[in-house]
């Protein structure tokens, strides 16, 4: 379980995150998505939960443990990843390099310095597995930059899932994707998530998306926690359908 | 199976599309032409001895420490390459190495070559793990503004304790002999300069090779990570400072034993060439003159750039002139230095593509050597301004 107690963050006067306490992974792989307007905080609950902002208020609890202080990669190592809103690869290395460098790091390989990068059997083993599922194997030797935008946020979403994540947080996944690709991208998280047991924390503006996928949804306003339950709650709360529709376009 | 696996030996012959290649290290592995190539030029390197005494032109001293400047370089190179952080210090680690040997040569008599060079790396090792520490806790222009006071600092202080000689600086001729002993050996003079050349190229050879697995290991990768993006790099679970810290301490390592074998070449350290921050400035235009984007061109840059400056000395007053002038050429005309543009297939030739796709550039190409131009106009004339004292 990953648990956010009474977490506060406030940028001058401004309250970004305001006395927000939230749990996820009650179940196996659950699909948590975090909805609100624009400036409810909720990137703001993201980065404090996975460490570029630290609280200054409250703790992260990581499966019994205090996680509050732990550095971003040391979160990483404990099964907290997280992707950006905008996609950030490493644009002058291939597909292949990318996906190579995050299996290399799960495996804690990254400081060999006396090894060849590329002769890792196992390494490579898990890297095609992973190319191809997430459907990359044939761009396998394209440099990141030259990727369709579709394949570049797959590519985002296959290093982070090549780091074995139990919890995975995904800023708008779909944002800057064409409509006709944001249903595969999503199928796909939800498929892999699913098939490895990855509880996932999305924040996502497309309440269709919201509704179709998410196991729970918790609501911002404010900094705070509007309310929280099953997706129809965007359907029965008049007061958050008005929160989401009426500021939000 | 991995093609190289098929012969285990080190250095070997492997077979490759059916043709021999040339294992140096474990998967660098060169092809006929490549290994050609690499010998015409290292055997070139053990004749220079030879042919510097065929042509009066050419000193022996001088190609000697542009090599030596030149592995400083190679190490610079690590920061500036692959983490894409500007050091502005990088004498520091140069000036250790080389007042390390001249300190125990001088007040411990300590004769060995190898010693003086192992307790170099030490030194500089240590030096560059408190600087990258303190330097490290920032990126960019605060990074290199860090690196150049701390240099600066190192210098200042060495300037002014009567233990380093003052400006004076130290001399490196212990024993008997006045002279480090190479290997046990109290060599003559001649026969000292020489040899000492030799154990550069050794060094050098060895430090290339060292840095190529570097770089083409999992750690290099990382390092190319971070430098790309080191945000992202954290988030893909890279200790990114312990993994820069350890960086800047091998480029450290590499300022030291250039240092070290500078200040036995030299017999004699003095602050300025080794310490102060022109120095510095120089290691890292040597790294941009070769072609910082490759593995040998610090090391071309390096004998390149000391090599005019020698000449320079000679051939005008206003040699500092000659630095620049070449510096405007490399940033306006080679951006990849000499080394990236002898492997981009020759600057006329992109040139040549360029105008048959689009004659306009010519006009790019005059507003460039227009500004290039002015520009050094500007550098002499200030030059010229410096020596009949005007302001």
């Amino acid at each position: 379980m990953l648990r956010a107690e009474e977490l506060h963050k406030s940028f001058g006067k401004l309250a970004a995150t305001d006395d927000v306490t939230v749990e996820f992974g009650r179940s196996e792989a659950e699909h948590v998505f975090i909805v609100g307007p624009n400036g409810a905080g909720k990137t703001t609950l993201v980065n404090l939960l996975t460490g570029l902002l630290s609280p200054d208020a409250g703790r992260i609890v990581l499966d019994e443990e205090d996680i509050t202080n732990h550095s971003p990669e040391e979160r990483v190592h404990a099964g907290l990843v997280r992707s950006f809103q905008v996609v950030r690869l490493f644009e002058s290395m291939t597909v292949r390099e990318n996906v190579r460098l995050a299996v290399l790091s799960r495996e804690g390989k990254t400081g060999s310095a006396l090894s060849l990068v590329d002769e890792h059997e196992a390494v490579e083993r898990d890297v095609d597995d992973l190319l191809d599922q997430f459907r990359l194997a044939e761009h396998a030797d394209q440099v990141a930059s030259e990727l369709p935008h579709g394949d570049r946020k797959l590519l985002d979403v296959a290093m982070s899932f090549a780091l074995e994540p139990e919890y995975l947080l995904l800023d708008e996944p779909t944002s800057g994707v064409s409509t006709r690709e944001t249903e595969h991208v999503i199928e796909t998280i939800v498929e892999v998530s699913e098939r490895e047991g990855v509880t996932t924390v999305t924040i996502e503006h497309d309440m269709d998306i919201v509704t179709g996928y998410a196991d729970r949804i918790i609501a911002l306003h404010q900094g705070s926690v509007h309310g929280e339950g099953p997706p129809s709650l965007i359907e029965t709360d008049d007061e958050l359908r008005q929160l989401l529709l009426g500021v939000d376009e | 199976m991995r093609p190289d696996d098929e012969l285990r030996s080190w250095p070997g012959l492997v077979e490759r599309d059916g043709e021999s290649h040339l294992r140096v290290t474990r998967g660098l592995v060169l092809s006929r032409r490549q290994a050609g190539f690499a010998l015409v030029v290292l055997a070139a390197t053990f004749a220079i001895p030879d042919i510097t005494t065929l042509a009066p032109s050419l000193q022996l001293t001088v190609l000697h420490q542009g090599l030596l400047f030149g592995l400083a370089a190679i190490g610079l190179n690590l920061l500036l390459r692959h983490t894409k952080l500007v050091s502005f210090g990088h004498a520091a680690f140069f000036g250790t190495g080389a007042y390390t040997a001249a300190v125990l040569a001088t007040h411990y008599d300590v004769q060995s070559m190898t010693v003086l060079l192992v307790a170099a790396l030490v030194a500089a090792g240590l030096m560059a793990a408190v600087i990258g520490y303190l330097s490290l806790r920032h990126t960019g222009l605060y990074f290199s503004l860090l690196t150049l006071a701390f240099g600066q600092l190192l210098y200042a202080l060495v300037q002014g304790q009567s233990f380093f000689g003052s400006s004076d600086g130290l001399p490196v001729r212990p024993g008997p002999a006045n002279r480090p002993l190479v290997f046990g050996l109290a060599l003559e003079p001649e026969v000292y300069s020489v040899v000492m050349f030799y154990v550069t190229i050794v060094v050098l050879v060895a430090s290339l090779v060292v840095m190529w697995r570097l770089v083409n290991s999992p750690f290099g990768a990382a390092l190319d990570a971070i430098g790309e993006d080191r945000q992202r790099a954290r988030f893909i679970g890279i200790p990114v400072r312990r993994y820069v810290w350890a960086a800047f301490v091998v480029s450290g390592l590499y300022g030291g034993v250039a240092g070290a074998l500078y200040g036995m070449v030299r017999q004699h350290v003095r602050p300025e060439p080794t310490l102060h921050f022109l120095s510095s400035g120089d290691i890292l235009f040597m790294a941009i003159l070769g072609g910082y984007e490759t593995l040998v061109g610090p090391l071309v840059g390096g004998t390149v750039l000391v090599f005019l400056q020698d000449v320079g000395r000679d051939v005008t007053a206003y040699f500092d002139l000659l630095t620049g002038v070449v510096l405007l050429l490399i940033v306006f005309g080679f951006p990849s230095g000499i080394v990236g543009s002898l492997q981009h297939g020759g600057r006329l030739r992109v040139a040549g593509r360029q105008l048959r796709a689009d004659p306009t550039v010519v006009g790019d190409w005059l507003a460039a050597a227009g500004r290039a131009i002015l520009t050094g106009v500007g550098v002499w004339l200030r030059n010229l301004g410096s020596v009949v004292g005007v302001r």
